[in-house]
């Protein structure tokens, strides 16, 4: 398992916009953010194709959690070390995540 | 998808949206591209995040709390539930089959109920790393998966259980079980006293998921998991004013 940072993740990491942080600032009593299901959904999933077995990735996730990703909460740790895990096995590139992010944005912000 | 809304009931004219996070993190962006770029490159698919994500919606520690008050109640269910612990559970509607017929990949379909008794305490754990019994559960709470718990239950078990206010005299034995890969436990705690007339949905209120992981022990007027902040018993007084200086 690659400890190395990812550009994108080291972008994305923001303790400011974490859940536990951000719920309480605009008053939002659900203990969990709106895409915790998906997350843990899209765990299961990847373990059910065989694309990512679980133990494989809890093993990933206790060890980026002691260290990359040692000060981020959760879920945006797990978060966070899904996708690097992901990243690191070439599941999904970087390049690719990057730019799936802007769409992804432009399409959530669009009026 | 971020949209909460409370619902009040029937003719209630005041009605509210619960508030909502009125911005898009990175994180949330970063979980839809991540899982889309999955399904493109045919990891998953669609569907099956779908089917997923509403078991995962539907899961909750109150089918434990059925099964373990319908256990006080029913001698002959309880002899089953400790027997059969996935026959039991199909009693109470909790199919482990569930949502893809033979399970999910985390939560392996053989499952024992640990009864405890005047003199033995369970408590479980997964030390490998987060297995728990999430068709009865729901999912696990974020300290159970911390190397924390995991790595100093098994070690300390008392230690542990007092961080969670939970005191064990030393003459009731402290059993700590540990979910692997195979099989999964729960906690059968034992019935407290002056719930004797009290209707299984009473008792069930008082079964909270700590009450069912070992950690904490049932008892009337007991209905949340709080883990309390133990005031120091012996303070010292200005310690902190004086480092700070």
């Amino acid at each position: 398992m690659s400890e190395d940072q990812i550009a994108l993740l080291e972008v994305t990491r923001n303790l400011d916009k974490t859940w536990e942080t951000l719920a309480p600032r605009y008053g939002v009593t659900n203990p969990n953010p709106p895409w915790k299901t998906s997350l843990t959904a899209m765990c299961d999933c990847l373990a059910v194709s065989g694309a990512l077995p679980a133990l494989d990735r809890r093993r990933a996730e206790d060890e980026l959690a002691d260290s990359l990703y040692s000060d981020v909460p959760s879920p945006e740790r797990q978060l966070l070390a899904l996708v690097h895990t992901m990243v690191s096995r070439g599941l999904v590139s970087e390049a690719d995540l990057a730019s799936r992010m802007r769409i992804v944005r432009e399409r959530l912000e669009a009026v | 998808m971020s949209h909460t809304h409370t619902h009040g009931n029937p003719g209630d004219s005041h009605h509210k949206a619960a508030p909502m996070v009125e911005e898009i993190t990175d994180y949330e962006v970063l979980e839809i591209a991540v899982r889309e770029l999955a399904i493109e490159h045919g990891l998953f698919t669609a569907e099956d995040h779908r089917r997923f994500t509403e078991w995962a919606e539907s899961i909750g520690p109150a089918a434990g709390s059925r099964l373990v008050a319908k256990a006080w109640t029913d001698p002959a269910f309880k002899a089953l539930a400790l027997k059969d612990g996935l026959k039991a559970c199909k009693e109470i509607g909790v199919d482990w089959a569930e949502p893809t017929g033979v399970g999910t990949p985390s939560d392996y379909m053989e499952f024992h109920l640990l009864e405890d008794t005047p003199t033995l305490h369970h408590v479980i754990v997964c030390t490998l790393c987060s297995c728990y019994p999430r068709p009865l559960l729901g999912m696990s709470p974020e300290w159970y998966r911390t190397t924390n718990y995991r790595r100093r239950l098994v070690r300390w078990p008392r230690q542990v259980l007092a961080e969670f206010g939970l005191i064990l005299p030393p003459e009731v034995e402290v059993r700590v079980e540990d979910s692997n890969q195979k099989c999964r436990f729960m906690v059968l705690p034992m019935r407290p006293a002056g719930t004797d007339k009290w209707s299984e949905e009473q008792l069930a209120a008082i079964v909270t998921r700590d009450c069912m992981i070992g950690v904490a022990l049932p008892k009337p007027g007991r209905t949340v998991d709080v883990h309390p902040i133990q005031k120091a018993r012996r303070p010292v007084k200005g310690s902190h004013q004086e480092a700070a200086q």
